[in-house]
Parts: C-alpha cells; sequence; structure tokens
C-alpha cells in the first residue's frame, strides 16, 4: 500500500502558494510587502494575459471537449499547450521523460542513476518513498525548520514570521534535495487540491502539510480526504467553524464536493450543498487549532444529501450525529465521479494538459480498482507510452525554481533567497487565496518572465556563504564543450542543435571565463528550453 | 454582434449603453484580438476621448465615517466617543473641514478640499457591497472580480474592461499595470499586463555589460518558439525597453505637486510619471494599505493610526491632482478610490471599530462630476437606521460608480461582461 511516512523525517511543506505574512487580519498588501525579504531588491515581472487567467479556470471547471485546437492567430489563447513539437523531438530517451515528469526538473546525476535501474524499477523506488533512504534531508529539515514539529499550541506561541518562513523553506527545500522525488511532486499536487492560504488560517498551515498533505500524499484517496476533513487549517480556512444548527456556513460543505471529491460536475445540487452543509454542522475548530466535533451545534433534524436520506435522531451529546458526516464522506471518497475527477487532476499535472479519454478511463479504472491507491494510479498514468508522446508542460514558479537549484548543485545552508525569488515570481508557497490552488497553466504564468529571468540570474551567481553556486563542472576549455556541460547539467543532454550553437555561441567571446559561464548558465535557466518539462 | 443587452433591464441604463456605444468605430478586428473565453462583445471605442483609469484599493476596510463624516448627526459622536473627527465648527485642532452643510472631511485629508471645490473630487457615501460578508477575504475578492460569490469568475472587472476594448494605442506593449507585488486581481484578465511594483526598476538584471547582449540572446531565443511562450517574453522585453526610456527618478511633477515619500506616494508618482510617458499605459491599479482599524483607531490625533495612513492617500492624491489631472494635459484620467467595506458606527472597547458594511469612495477627474458628496436615503445614524443594528446601511452598489465610469468615461459599452448579471442605476457620477 502507499506510504504513510513516519512522523520522524519529512513533513512540513507542500508547495503552492503562499506568501508569509501575519496572522489572522492583516491585509492583503501588507502580507505582500510584509516578506519580501530577500526579494525585495529584485524586480519583478510578469504579464498574465486575458486569456491565461480564464482558461486556467474555465478549463477546470468546464472540460474543453475541442477535439484539436485550432491552430491559428488565437493560439496564444488555447489552453492547452502549444508547444514545441521541437522539443518533445529532442527528447527521445523514456528514462530522460520520466524523470522530467516525476521529478522536480532532470539533472546529471540522477540521470545517470535512473538509467541504471531501469525505467520501472526506477517509477518502483520512487513510489515508495518510504523505503529511499532521505536522512540527510529529514535532518537538515529538523534541525532548521523547527515550528515544523510543533502543535498548534506551540505555533501559537511562537514568532509567526518565524513560521511562516520555515513551512515555505522546508517545502522548498525538500523539492530540491529530497531523493523522493515523486514524493514530492504528489505533495506538490495535493498541496493544491486541498489548497490552504496561510493569510486566512495562519500557522495552522503548518499543521496540515505534516498532518494531512504530507502524511498520505502517496497514499490512499480515502484516508487522504478524510484527514483534510480533519483537519482544523481545513476547517478554519473554509469557515466550517462558522457554520452550526439554523445558521449555516456552506463554504466547506461546497468545497469538499465541488474541488476536494467528486468536482464541479459531480451531479450535487444546491439543495445537496444546504444539507451537506447541516450535517457537517458541529465539525469545528477549538483551543489553537485542534478539530473538534460539537454536538451543541449539530443539528439533528432529517437531512438528505445525495438521494441519502438521514432521519432525525435525539439530540446527544459526546460524537453523537459525528456520524452522519463521517458516513458521507466516505461515500464521497470512493464515489465514482470522484475516481474520474481525481484521475483528470492527477493526470493533467502529471502528464499532460488535455490526457485523452482513454488515458483518463485507465487512471478512472485504476482508482476504483484499488479504492484509490495514489502509487497505484501514478503507475497507470507515468507509463512509457503516454510519456513518449504527451506534450511538454510548462514548470510554474515553484518548479522551475527547484529545478534550477537542482541542476546548480549549489552547497546550501539556507534557500531564504529561493523563497523571495518565489515570491517575486508571483507563486508565494500557500497564499493562493481561493480554494482551487494555484492554476497549473501554462498562459497564467508565462507573463511572469521577467521575475524568472532575473531569478536565473541571481541563482546562478550566487557565491554567498549560505548559497554557492559553484561554476566550475560548468567550465569548458572552449565555447562548445562549456555548452555541452551545460546542456548535460541542465537539459540532460537533451537540446536543439540550434539552441547547443546559440549557448556556445555566448560563450565563445570568454568560455573559460567563470562570470561569463555563470551569465550562461543564467540564460540556459532563462531559455525557452528550460521552461518545460 | 451581441452585445449585451439582455443583462441591462433598465431604461435609463440603456440609454447610458447605446450613448457610450455610439461613436464606437468599433466592432470590426475584434475576433482576433478578443480572448476565446469573452462572449461576444462589442469592442470599446478606440478613440483617444477615452480616460485613463488609475484604480485604487483601500485594503483592510477603510472607516468611511472617518474619513468623510456627518458632522450635524449627534449619534456620529455618542457612538465614537474616541473615534470621532470633531465638528468643522468646533474649537478642536484636529476638526475637519465641512465639505457641505452635513459632511465634513478629516483634517488628515485636508489637502483633498482644492480639488473637491475644484469640482474635480466626488465622494460617494454609504457605498460597497451589496452582499453583507464581513470577510476581508471574500470581500476584497468580490469587488475586484465584480461579483460576489461566483467562483468561476476569477478575472477582474478592470482586466475585463481592457479585455474588451482596443489599445488606445495600437501595439503598445504595455496597456496596464499594477504597481504592487503581484498581478492584482481588479487587473488580472488584461491583455498586455504585468505586476511592476517599482517600474524604476524594471529591467534585466546582472551585469550592467552584458545586458544589451543578454537580452538580444533572449529574444532571439523567445522569438524562435511557439507564441504560447515567446510572445509574453517579447512583450516584457518591449516593455523593459519602454520603461527604460523614462526617467522615473528625474521625474519633476507639474502643478508644484509634492508626492509623500511612502510607498502609495511613490506608486502614484510613477502613475503620474507613466501616464505622461504617453506609452499607451490606460490603466493603473494600486493598493495601500493599514486600514484594519480593530484598535486605537485615533483618526482625529495628530499622527494617530488612522490619521497617518488617511494623510498618506489625501497627499498622495492631492499631489496626483495637481500634477496629472490639472493644467493643459492631452490625456484625461479618472482616479476611483474604494474599500472592501466599512466599519461598524459604535466604536469598540479597543478604541477602533471592527468589520462593517457601507463606507465611501472617492472619484476624481476632470470628467467627474465633483465637488458634492453623493448618498442615496442617507439617514440619521440612530441605531434602528443601521444594518443589524451596527453599520452604516450600503445604499450605493460600487458597481454602479464603476459601470458609469467604465461606459462614460472608458467608453465600453460591454457592461454585462465587465459586470456580469448587474443592472446599474445610473447615479450620476461623471460629466
Amino acid at each position: 500500500m502507499g506510504v504513510t511516512l513516519e512522523h520522524d523525517e519529512v513533513h512540513g511543506a507542500e508547495q503552492g502558494l503562499a506568501t508569509a505574512e501575519v496572522s489572522g487580519e492583516a491585509s492583503i498588501s501588507s502580507r505582500r510587502t510584509f516578506f519580501v525579504t530577500a526579494a525585495a531588491a529584485m524586480v519583478i515581472g510578469g504579464a498574465k494575459d486575458a486569456q491565461a487567467q480564464s482558461v486556467s479556470r474555465t478549463g477546470r471547471r468546464a472540460r474543453r471537449k475541442l477535439p484539436e485546437p485550432v491552430r491559428g492567430v488565437s493560439l496564444a489563447l488555447a489552453s492547452a499547450a502549444a508547444p514545441p513539437d521541437a522539443q518533445l523531438a529532442v527528447w527521445r530517451d523514456p528514462v530522460g521523460r520520466l524523470l522530467r515528469r516525476a521529478n522536480f526538473g532532470i539533472t546529471r546525476d540522477e540521470l545517470v542513476r535512473a538509467k541504471a535501474l531501469g525505467f520501472s524499477k526506477y517509477l518502483e523506488e520512487q513510489l515508495r518513498p518510504s523505503m529511499i533512504d532521505d536522512r540527510d534531508v529529514a535532518a537538515f529539515v529538523a534541525t532548521n525548520y523547527p515550528t515544523l514539529r510543533m502543535t498548534p499550541e506551540e505555533l501559537y506561541g511562537a514568532d509567526q514570521g518565524k513560521v511562516s518562513n520555515e513551512i515555505q523553506e522546508a517545502t522548498i527545500y525538500r523539492a530540491a534535495f529530497s531523493k523522493r522525488q515523486l514524493y514530492e511532486r504528489m505533495v506538490e499536487f495535493w498541496s493544491d487540491h486541498f489548497n490552504i492560504d496561510r493569510d486566512k488560517v495562519g500557522y495552522l498551515k503548518t499543521t496540515d502539510d505534516r498532518d494531512v498533505i504530507r502524511k498520505h500524499a502517496l497514499g490512499k484517496f480515502p484516508a487522504l480526504l478524510k484527514a483534510s476533513a480533519h483537519s482544523a487549517a481545513m476547517m478554519r480556512y473554509l469557515d466550517q467553524p462558522d457554520s452550526r444548527r439554523g445558521n449555516i456556513n456552506e463554504n466547506y460543505a461546497r468545497e469538499i464536493m465541488e474541488l476536494h471529491s467528486v468536482g464541479v460536475e459531480g451531479g450535487y445540487t444546491q439543495q445537496d450543498v444546504n444539507e451537506l452543509a447541516r450535517v457537517l454542522t458541529g465539525w469545528t475548530v477549538s483551543g489553537r487549532g485542534i478539530f473538534t466535533y460539537d454536538a451543541q451545534i449539530h443539528d439533528f433534524g432529517p437531512k438528505s444529501v445525495l438521494g441519502k436520506t438521514i432521519p432525525a435522531t435525539a439530540v446527544g451529546k459526546g460524537l453523537a450525529g459525528k456520524g452522519e458526516a463521517d458516513a458521507i464522506i466516505d461515500s464521497l471518497a470512493l464515489h465514482p465521479k470522484t475516481a474520474h475527477y481525481i484521475a483528470i487532476k492527477m493526470t493533467k499535472f502529471l502528464l499532460q494538459y488535455d490526457p485523452t479519454d482513454a488515458m483518463v478511463a485507465a487512471v478512472e479504472a485504476e482508482f476504483t480498482k484499488t479504492k484509490g491507491d495514489i502509487p497505484s494510479m501514478v503507475r497507470v498514468i507515468l507509463t512509457e507510452q503516454n510519456l513518449m508522446v504527451a506534450p511538454v508542460k510548462y514548470k510554474r514558479p515553484f518548479h522551475w525554481a527547484v529545478a534550477a537549484v537542482r541542476s546548480l548543485g549549489p552547497s546550501v545552508t539556507s534557500v531564504s533567497l529561493i523563497r523571495g525569488l518565489v515570491d517575486n515570481m508571483g507563486h508565494s508557497l500557500f497564499s493562493w487565496e481561493t480554494p482551487d490552488g494555484y492554476p497549473d497553466k501554462m498562459e497564467f504564468w508565462s507573463g511572469l518572465v521577467l521575475a524568472r529571468w532575473n531569478a536565473a540570474n541571481s541563482i546562478s551567481s550566487q557565491t554567498g556563504a549560505t548559497f554557492n553556486f559553484n561554476v566550475t563542472p560548468f567550465v569548458g576549455t572552449t565555447a562548445e564543450t562549456g555548452a555541452a556541460l551545460i546542456v548535460d547539467q541542465l537539459f540532460g543532454g537533451e537540446v536543439t542543435e540550434s539552441f547547443r550553437t546559440r549557448l556556445a555561441d555566448f560563450l565563445r567571446p570568454a568560455p573559460t571565463n567563470t562570470a561569463r559561464v555563470r551569465e550562461a548558465v543564467g540564460l540556459a535557466l532563462s531559455s525557452s528550453q528550460f521552461q518545460w518539462y | 454582434m451581441a452585445q449585451h443587452e439582455h443583462d441591462t433591464g433598465c431604461e435609463e441604463y440603456n440609454t447610458l449603453s447605446r450613448r457610450a456605444f455610439v461613436g464606437a468605430a468599433a466592432g470590426v478586428a475584434a475576433a482576433a484580438t478578443l480572448p476565446a473565453w469573452l462572449p461576444k462583445v462589442v469592442l470599446a471605442q478606440s478613440a483617444s476621448s477615452r480616460d485613463i483609469i488609475v484604480s485604487v484599493f483601500l485594503r483592510g476596510g477603510s472607516d468611511g465615517l472617518s474619513m468623510v463624516y456627518p458632522f450635524t448627526d449627534t449619534n456620529y459622536y455618542t457612538g465614537r466617543p474616541t473615534v470621532a473627527i470633531p465638528r468643522p465648527d468646533s474649537n478642536s485642532a484636529t476638526r475637519g473641514i465641512a465639505l457641505n452643510g452635513q459632511f465634513g472631511i478629516s483634517a488628515a485629508m485636508s489637502s483633498l478640499v482644492p480639488a473637491y471645490q475644484a469640482g474635480n473630487l466626488l465622494v460617494v457615501h454609504g457605498a460597497g457591497l451589496v452582499d453583507n460578508t464581513r470577510s476581508h477575504f471574500d470581500a476584497q475578492r468580490f469587488i475586484e472580480v465584480g461579483k460576489a460569490r461566483d467562483a468561476n469568475l476569477v478575472t477582474g472587472w478592470l482586466g475585463r474592461h481592457l479585455a474588451t476594448s482596443t489599445p488606445m494605442r495600437s501595439n503598445a506593449p504595455l496597456r496596464a499595470l499594477g504597481l504592487s507585488q503581484g498581478m492584482p486581481r481588479t487587473l488580472v484578465g488584461a491583455p498586455k499586463s504585468l505586476p511592476i511594483p517599482n517600474p524604476a526598476g524594471f529591467g534585466l538584471g546582472g551585469s550592467t555589460t552584458t545586458r544589451t547582449e543578454r537580452s538580444a540572446w533572449l529574444r532571439g531565443d523567445y522569438e524562435a518558439v511557439d507564441t504560447s511562450i515567446g510572445a509574453p517574453a517579447l512583450d516584457a522585453l518591449n516593455t523593459v525597453t519602454l520603461l527604460n526610456n523614462i526617467n522615473f527618478n528625474g521625474y519633476v511633477p507639474s502643478g508644484g505637486a509634492v508626492y509623500p515619500n511612502t510607498g502609495f506616494g511613490r506608486g502614484m508618482r510613477s502613475a503620474a510619471a507613466l501616464i505622461k510617458a504617453d506609452i499607451g499605459i490606460e490603466a493603473l491599479q494600486l493598493d495601500i494599505g493599514g486600514w484594519d482599524t480593530h484598535s486605537g483607531q485615533a483618526p482625529a490625533v495628530v499622527n494617530g493610526n488612522m490619521a497617518r495612513t488617511m494623510t498618506d492617500l489625501a497627499q498622495s492624491m492631492a499631489a496626483f491632482h495637481a500634477d496629472a489631472m490639472t493644467g493643459g494635459v492631452s490625456y484625461r484620467v479618472t482616479l476611483v478610490v474604494l474599500s472592501e467595506f466599512g466599519r461598524n458606527v459604535r466604536e469598540n472597547g479597543s478604541q477602533g471599530t471592527d468589520h462593517g458594511r457601507g463606507s465611501c469612495m472617492f472619484v476624481m477627474g476632470p470628467g467627474i462630476a465633483g465637488g458634492r458628496v453623493m448618498t442615496n436615503n442617507w439617514v440619521p445614524l440612530a441605531r434602528e437606521n443601521l444594518e443589524s443594528g451596527q453599520d452604516l446601511r450600503v445604499t450605493i452598489d460600487h458597481r454602479d460608480i464603476l459601470s458609469e465610469i467604465v461606459a462614460r468615461r472608458l467608453g465600453n459599452p460591454n457592461l454585462g461582461v465587465i459586470f456580469p448579471s448587474y443592472v446599474p442605476t445610473v447615479r450620476g457620477v461623471t460629466l
């Protein structure tokens, strides 16, 4: 079965979104300005095209049925990857393709190791993260990010800036250095699926990341859904504590169906949302952030949700009435619509923006067969056959930044630099406001390119004590050998010939000059080719 | 050409809509540039008669009753023993200034009086969201996207305005920007728009010696790839060139304007510089925070918490008015200022005010019917007149104000797209 990581090692982060901030009430602008820290000097760039945004949302909500996007003028508006058949053509190695999807960026060492293992063995290894020795990363995290282990009570008393920075930096550090790369990718996925905005819940995101997302990222979906439903952070994020008998707040009731399980086309009605909200009354938060069931505010009247009738019961105490929602959540977790919805989302995330119906059907069937076993679904998605035809995807800023770090292999004692750069690129971890999570659409992100270029330049020029990029392994004796070193390290050796030539051309005036090489590396990270995976 | 008449049942509104449409040589050339997600729309006027818009969001829920206050209402003073602006006719050193016989503006905002007297500044009171959320999170979102409780709507009202209008300058690399860290939701959906917190610093980092060379390398790289990724990259490169030609640091405001040296003041100064540079920018969005005054509000204390924030806002607006809205300028600008909600009429136990409902908006510009405090059935702030017994009611939907600006100042008739499912009431905001 999947993997339920033990408490000692990993824990902590995820990816997705947030910026730091203050706790409860701080305004958005204060959040944006407060913790720019490392970023302050950097420049932000970025354009989100109209097209971009909307497609990102509508694309998710209403599945596009266009057989084949019309290629032509309005191309930039299409949701699918318009890209680079040329890019695809140069990625001939199936193991390389697997690494690009299952890792945060391809590195030469990991490519060599994966090739030695072979496609299947590598994938199987990655699907069992608890069997991968990752103690160095666990030790670093334990030492440097102590707030990740804290209880809500302890977190409440801690420095909130530190709490915020640590969850973000731990997420970045793990994504960059953990050997459990596929696991970290799934943490990224679920962090968006079960999005929580730190601006609203503050330190509680730290507990959700640890006890929900990271605990079940490669486990069973029903357990994950149930854990999320018992998360104080999620309760607070979706206003569940405000919901009580006679005065319901439907926010969580709606989202657990619309976003977490059956999907917006899951066949429920507004009446179902209202009724489920009644069923969920009593699910709340106490103390500094402990999930609690409070029978005193539960609605014991008769209810009907998704065709299922719940008779009235006598007003009770203790856990009386809680089982009503438990039963609904259990049935949502394994609902056929959930199988479909999760299959689509996972396939889109791991494989391609517009998967075929057949691909999704296979994943959906696996969900049904294995009762939502996440590794089993991943196995059906990341097949060699699928990977060899999947169009490329565009790295989101977090993905891009982590890939850059992995490619360069710096000596690192702090990733605060990267946190600031990710903020600058518009992808502040755990800061996406609405419960749908950061979009995974090329058009949403592709306008923020200047910030990305400046981040590339920043990373490749680091020589400081806390983040040192040793450029020596990238320095060749000639422009051509130098370009080859960069191409091997950053691209698994697979680029177009014209790209290789242009990189060499840039190096040519001074191929052994380290400042020049650093700039060439920065350009390579900025190049269109490094944006795809 | 399916104009969204069906969204607009009101007779008065239809007149407005038609009038805005007249002269719009529009409609042509639309298909190729309009985002696919938009319903069919009529392109807004492309003529230079359109205003440039500057939109300012007061983040945190600004206490409208401390900015512009009903000094003749005794309920105001009894409900706010420590959080009230002294009457204009009092002897207090921090008394406000009467705007008319009923409303005064706080002393901290006195720098706005000249614009008001010039007829360029309109105050709209009791304005806000009809939806009664008191969550910052929801209220900001609802206002910025232009509709409450619609999870499918993720683009901003101003973004949709730009998406449904032809560029004021064809081929402008940049039509809109958020002077903010990250793209403000109000602008999401706008073509050719960027979040640029500091326009003076928008450029490629690294060695200045190699900058041109690296820039050229990147241009070559992105020119050779698919437009999906290439076009925005080239837009950014072109914008760099554009902004680098503007001497922000050496910018000298006209009209003797002096912007406060605050984040917001510098932002407004940059906004003026960008507008005057005449590079085709037609919308700017700025934020100013610090309005969530649950305790120690002190709006009428020299250097008090809210007094400082109001001073910053007012001085920046006043400087912008002198700099960019007066004198012989070849463009016209409309500035609109709003917040997600106001605050309770009665102060709380910590000399502050909690989240409320109606607040006040400001609209400024040469095309605005200013010099007035606009209200709709304003009543004394007695408990029985308040929403939930505690709040100034929202009697003017903020979308009424924005719709009229969009239709009449920005020349865009597509209100059904910009404010979906809403039929605005014309309030007479514009000249």
